[in-house]
């Protein structure tokens, strides 16, 4: 039982000390892919640390919203974390307490959140960012359920750690349509929910094109260090839910002994490296996408996952 | 003959046509060619009209042979006998349309290709082969109906390839999905027609259904029936008058056999349900064409949609009942092909006098060219089916077997539909033949320029092929020779099974 | 081994759903012929693949076929005949905005389920399977395809996506079809390409465009009328 909550606790630890180096990796190597040197990978630690030394301008027109939503953007991919198989492919402690759909539920109260914040203050840049946000999101939605509804079909269960199993017992699972093709959906939705190249530019510094960066302009010090870190948490827990949940559970720990837990940090972090891999080969050959054709992209997404339905339905029907 | 002879001649005709020569080498090649196909198919209708085998030809194991039998050796005469009349209208029609030695070598070469693919489809008996014939005829014949190059031609050109191969995809589907069918039946003989009547007894109904239906709509594409015929007026009234009197006249009739050499397989498996669709398909089809006949403005137009009311005048009766209206059906696909021929020629004539294909711009032209007119007057009353002609013959035997059979509404609807062809094709055809009125100047765009004051003579070429191609509408409304009516009865007991 | 190749030829026919569904979708008329071209690559794949399952050695002549006729002669013979320009082209007005027709088209493919249902329980086990479904659907899509573009080349291969689909359920279904017959329709395919291509040509020079959806000169028009030329 201990040992359970221990190793929940070193989940959590894990998505807390890694994100950040997860979107560091990233950016270097984008800038190395465009022939730059591109900063540290360490770059956003210190981003972070410089933040939260910095005093914080909170807008007198502002409410509560304002101020309260750095602290739940933070805590709710930490909170997915405990749901969903980081580290290990047996449910841990707090597991219990929800399924996929739950998760996908907490995510998006923090993204919510986010954008009434930006609605808060009076800057016209915020409301702007949050009416985008909220568009991919109503057209993210429909996939997302797809997706869920998909993998509770094939695998008859909402639960990750049962979802996971699926895919490869036996191992000729790993092709079933319908995996290959969900895992398509959740790629694309991963790309417009991170805020990711097709959709949206991470990296733009033009208010007017921005989607999801616009929403933390009012941000200063502390609170912006924690709308960030909870940005790069809320990438590292899809990652996380795409790697071990919808793809396989390979080098996860299935032994109960903390030895294996702990061989499965690196073998994760391995996973999401090769998985960031593939997401700059993405955003390296991809240009933006114009702000209405992103209804085309997640019409994509949408048509993926219910290909993937259409798969399992058709071969159940043999 | 040889039934492989009968197909390496025209293509021996498109290659010779090729040749570089003056300017009635191809012509008269292809003239020669057709000739010769029409005797060899005349001593084989003669042949098996005598009750004796055929020869059958290079029996190799690859294309499961070529083999005739009655229906099939009907389809060729009419296939051979309106390839050659076209070739005699072609010599003096196309003298207007070609330019270059290299259209012509074009036209030709189109032509004998498009007579090969329509030759193989009756002799082939696998039916993907035919499959595959038929995809030919559309493209053999794509470029004959741009053979213009105007906007409406290469339109019209588009619609028929896009829709004809739209239809054939689905075909191809119904053919392998039969063949699933076949092998399903576990009667593992030669995918063949005989093969498949053969087999129909233990096959899956759902998939020999499924088969048909897919057949019926996709080769019914390319045959104008009704929901899927929308582009066969355009196709069959752009081309040049002597490829609308192949289209119109054989082709579809040719595409149309394939069908019906489906029923004798239904008709052997235990519920085949065949008769009904062809029945409904083929009355919406005869209905629809003759009210849509009444509102179009382009005489070409009018007589290509009264080909997809006589279509549907065949699929009806044969869903009438094969045992009881088949006769009727064959006569009146013979009837259909040598009327419908000859009313293109004749409105290629007219055509060729008048420079418009408007028949608001037609009046009095009985006073102008006395034999256009005559012709075009003779073909509306041939083609609506009136006393004494070939059409009125066959479609009395249609109406009569219908009411034997006790298909009351059907053959109602039937007598109906084609009482309003006749009133809307014929008021049309008055109009421009006998009215009075002052001739309008021909639209911009027409085919020819607008003639004025003095009309051009007929060419020779075009009044021998008017000749000709009347002589046995005007012979079958009151005398079926014998050999035919036997041919006919054979073809008729095909299509039982 | 049978569950992988199982898994794999559905693996298989699913993203040839996917192609059926980026062709009716699909801008970049060159994008249109590199999904086309996947597709028959996918189409060759599921034939090696059941030929695999079921020991069937025609069905390696077919993916051989296929890939030589539809992968490397008719992109060819398209670039030969069409006009170049073609391919610079990007259709910025379908018939349907592109979410309607997607919708639409994943209408069709549940139909095409349906449709499929009944011939499924009538044919032998060994014959059941994705491709069926997905055969029709691919059918259906091409078609569909062919009514929502107005591009000459996206409507081409529509019309050659049909034939792919009805091929990749006849090889589930009619696995010993004669290889003349497959090679008589392969070349069909390609004199398709060569006629459609030489038409196309000849209506970007007389009519000055390739959308040929948007010819519209011959309509009915009342008898007696001025008719639009």
């Amino acid at each position: 039982m201990l040992r359970m909550i221990l190793y929940n606790v070193l989940q959590v630890l894990v998505v807390l000390g890694f994100s950040p180096l997860a979107a560091g990796v990233l950016n270097r190597l984008k800038e190395m892919v465009q022939s730059k040197h591109g900063p540290s990978i360490f770059q956003p630690y210190r981003d972070l640390w410089k933040f939260f030394h910095k005093d914080e301008i909170v807008s007198e027109e502002s409410s509560w919203i304002f101020r309260f939503t750095p602290y739940l953007v933070f805590v709710t991919p930490l909170f997915v974390t405990l749901l969903i198989p980081v580290l290990t492919t047996y449910p841990l402690f707090f597991a219990f307490m929800g399924d996929m759909i739950a998760g996908g539920f907490v995510l998006a109260l923090g993204g919510f959140f986010a954008a009434l914040a930006a609605v808060d203050t009076a800057n016209p840049y915020g409301p702007v960012g949050a009416s985008r946000t909220r568009m991919v999101g109503f057209l993210a939605e429909p996939v997302f359920m797809i997706v869920f509804f998909t993998v509770s079909f094939v695998a008859g269960s909402t639960i990750p750690y049962i979802v996971q199993e699926k895919w490869i017992t036996p191992p000729a699972n790993f092709f079933m349509p319908s995996h290959v093709l969900l895992m398509l959906a959740f790629l694309m939705l991963i790309l417009a929910e991170g805020g990711r190249i097709p959709v949206d530019n991470p990296s733009g510094h033009f208010e007017l094109a921005m989607i999801d960066e616009s929403k933390s302009l009012e941000y200063s010090g502390p609170g912006l260090a924690l709308m960030k870190w909870g940005g790069y948490m809320k990438l590292f827990v899809l990652m996380c839910i795409f790697l071990n949940v919808l793809v396989a559970p390979w080098g996860l720990a299935s032994a109960p002994s903390s030895g294996a837990v702990l061989l499965a940090i690196p073998l994760v972090l391995l996973k999401i490296f090769g998985f960031l891999l593939v997401l700059i080969v993405i955003e390296s050959s991809l240009a933006k996408l114009r702000l209405f054709r992103i209804a085309e992209f997640l019409g994509a997404a949408f048509i993926t996952a219910v290909a993937a339905m259409m798969m399992q339905v058709f071969l159940v029907g043999r | 003959m040889n039934l492989c002879l009968l197909l390496l001649l025209p293509l021996a005709a498109t290659l010779l046509v090729c040749l570089p020569a003056n300017k009635y080498w191809a012509p008269g090649v292809t003239l020669v060619s057709s000739l010769m196909i029409l005797v060899g198919v005349m001593r084989l209708a003669w042949l098996m009209a005598a009750g004796q085998s055929v020869m059958t030809g290079w029996n190799t194991g690859l294309l499961h042979g070529l083999t005739v039998d009655g229906l099939s050796v009907l389809i060729l005469l009419l296939i051979a006998f309106i390839a050659t009349t076209a070739a005699i209208f072609s010599i003096g029609y196309m003298e207007h349309q070609i330019l270059t030695p290299w259209k012509r070598r074009l036209y030709y070469a189109n032509y004998n290709l498009f007579v090969f693919s329509m030759l193989a489809i009756p002799v082939l008996v696998d039916p993907t082969l035919v499959w595959i014939a038929v995809e030919l005829t559309t493209l053999c014949s794509a470029l004959l109906v741009s053979f213009e190059n105007t906007h409406e031609a290469l339109e019209a050109a588009w619609k028929y390839v896009v829709l004809s191969l739209m239809g054939a995809g689905i075909a191809l589907f119904g053919f392998l999905v039969l063949f699933a069918a076949m092998q399903t039946s576990g009667r593992g003989g030669a995918y063949t027609w005989s093969g498949l009547i053969a087999a129909a007894p233990a096959m899956p109904p759902v998939l020999l259904q499924a088969a048909f239906l897919l057949i019926l709509i996709g080769l019914g594409t390319k045959v104008g029936l009704v929901p899927m015929h929308t582009w066969l007026p355009d196709a069959h009234s752009q081309a040049p008058s002597p490829v609308c009197a192949l289209l119109s006249g054989i082709e579809t009739t040719t595409i149309l056999y394939v069908i019906l050499r489906l029923f004798p397989v239904l008709h052997a498996a235990p519920h085949g349900h065949a008769d009904i669709w062809a029945m409904v398909l083929g009355l919406i089809s005869v209905g629809a064409a003759a009210f849509l006949l009444l509102q179009v403005s382009d005489y070409k137009r009018l007589l290509a949609f009264s080909t997809v009311e006589h279509m549907g005048i065949i699929l009806t009766a044969v869903g009438l009942g094969a045992s009881v209206a088949g006769y009727g059906a064959m006569q009146q696909v013979v009837s259909h092909a040598v009327t419908k021929s000859f009313c293109f020629f004749a409105a290629g004539a007219v055509l060729l006098v008048t420079g418009t294909r408007q028949i608001a711009a037609v009046r009095g032209l009985i006073g102008k060219s006395p034999l256009a007119g005559a012709a075009l007057i003779f073909g509306g009353l041939a083609i609506t089916g009136a006393p004494p002609l070939a059409v009125f013959l066959s479609e009395f035997t249609i109406l009569k077997a219908g009411l034997t059979a006790r298909h009351y509404l059907a053959t109602g609807l039937l007598a109906l539909f084609i009482v309003i062809a006749f009133f809307g094709i014929m008021l049309h055809f008055n109009r421009m033949v006998f009215g009075a009125g002052s001739d309008q100047a021909s639209p911009e765009g027409a085919a020819f320029p607008a003639r004025r004051g003095n009309l051009p003579r007929l060419p020779w070429s075009c009044r021998l092929a008017l000749f000709v191609a009347a002589a046995p509408v005007l012979v079958l409304g009151v005398y079926i020779p014998p050999p035919l009516q036997n041919l006919l009865t054979q073809a008729a007991a095909a299509l039982k099974g | 081994m049978t569950p992988w190749l199982d898994n794999l030829n559905a693996l298989a026919t699913g993203l040839f759903l996917l192609t059926a569904f980026g062709m009716v979708a699909m801008r970049q008329v060159r994008g249109c012929l590199n999904l086309f071209i996947l597709q028959s690559v996918l189409l060759a794949a599921s034939a090696v693949l059941l030929g695999l399952r079921y020991s069937a050695g025609d069905l390696y002549g077919v993916a051989i076929v296929g890939i030589v006729s539809k992968v490397i002669l008719l992109p060819w013979l398209l670039r030969k005949t069409a006009p170049a320009e073609i391919y610079t082209r990007r259709e910025v007005d379908q018939v349907l905005n592109i979410p309607t027709a997607l919708l639409i088209a994943l209408a069709l493919v549940i139909l095409s389920y349906f449709l499929a249902l009944p011939l499924l329980n009538a044919v032998a086990p060994e014959f059941r399977g994705p491709n069926l479904p997905i055969g029709i659907a691919g059918l259906l899509l091409g078609a569909f395809t062919i009514t929502v573009r107005r591009e000459a080349v996206p409507l081409l291969l529509g019309l050659l996506a049909m034939e792919n689909g009805a091929f990749l359920a006849g090889i589930a279904l009619a696995r010993h079809l004669p290889l003349l017959v497959e090679l008589a329709i392969a070349t069909d395919g390609l004199i398709v390409v060569f006629i459609v291509g030489v038409l196309t040509r000849a209506i970007q020079k007389q009519v000055g465009t390739t959308a040929v959806g948007e010819m519209a000169h011959l309509k009915e028009t009342p008898a007696g009328g001025e008719a639009p030329r």
